[in-house]
């Protein structure tokens, strides 16, 4: 079992110039994120199996690379495991997500919306559902990129954001800011054209 | 090919509950496990960690790594 250590104790034990020392405390910190990642992640992506021990090493290089950034603001532990996790959970995902393909989406009609039949009649909610789907895929249309549009489809497809940077050759702040910048695009346009976040809750609801 | 029905609920949802961000995903990394021990201890958010909690609410990604951190506190923390 890993012994307790304070906060001064893992950082100073982890930059040790004796490598008894330092071999010591990463094997602690190693045997703590295997256990706290296998409670946090077994079962994560579809009851898949979870194995920490295929993650802990990648987790422990990018700790002991960032732990001049370590401000103290909470425990040692703690802080580490929120780079294991972000590790852990990256892989499940690139495994959960490696036959799903962005290729075969193509920009143009990666969002698009099948709108009822304009020809049919229709009333009360289905008629503000329908006002709203044709805005929306109008919004889609006129404010969107094509990048923002390929990453949002990625998204709706159960793709997670660092899959789609992966796969798009980019990272996972860009593809959040790309996708955020969207939804903001598309909420304005709402706005803009009397659709409150409120209506459109209550009527798809 | 056309968005399902499911996505398009799901792409309203993503529309109506955006608000505006000031961290993207490294920033939240930085700052939640901060934020992750004053949400385990019950404690208020101070005003300067409300961008944190704001992005979680905003990124399905950090919020499932929130998640799983909770998940795994229990362990980590000892």
């Amino acid at each position: 079992m890993a012994s307790v250590t304070s906060k001064e104790d893992w950082v100073s034990r982890l930059k040790s110039e004796d490598t008894l020392i330092r071999d010591a405390a990463i094997s602690d910190l190693r045997e703590l994120l295997i256990r706290g990642l296998s409670k946090a992640l077994n079962n994560h992506y579809g009851n898949r199996k979870f194995n920490p021990e295929d993650v802990v090493q990648e987790a422990l290089i990018k700790i002991l690379d960032k732990i001049d950034t370590f401000e103290g603001r909470a425990r040692f532990t703690t802080w580490a495991g929120t780079i294991a996790m972000r590790v852990g959970i990256g892989e499940l995902r690139r495994r959960h997500c490696k036959d799903v393909s962005l290729e075969r989406i193509s920009a143009s009609d990666s969002l698009r919306i099948d709108l009822p039949d304009s020809n049919q009649p229709a009333a009360g909610q289905e008629m503000d559902q329908k006002v709203i789907l044709s805005k929306l895929s109008q919004l889609i249309e006129d404010v969107l990129s094509d990048k923002q549009r390929l990453a949002i489809r990625g998204l709706l497809d159960g793709m997670p954001i660092e899959v789609i940077a992966a796969r798009t050759g980019s990272n996972r702040n860009a593809v959040y800011k790309l996708v955020h910048d969207a939804r903001i695009k598309l909420k304005e346009g709402f706005h803009q054209a009397g659709i409150a976040a409120e209506d459109v809750k209550a009527i798809f609801a | 090919m056309s968005l399902s029905k499911d996505q398009v609920s799901l792409l309203l949802g993503m529309v109506v509950s955006a608000e505006p961000d000031e961290l993207d995903c490294d920033g939240c990394l930085g700052r939640v496990a901060e934020f992750a021990e004053l949400h385990v201890a019950c404690k208020e958010i101070p005003e300067a960690m409300k961008a944190v909690e704001i992005h979680l609410e905003q990124c399905m990604c950090c919020k499932d790594e929130f998640n799983a951190l909770l998940k795994g506190l229990s362990v980590i923390a000892s």
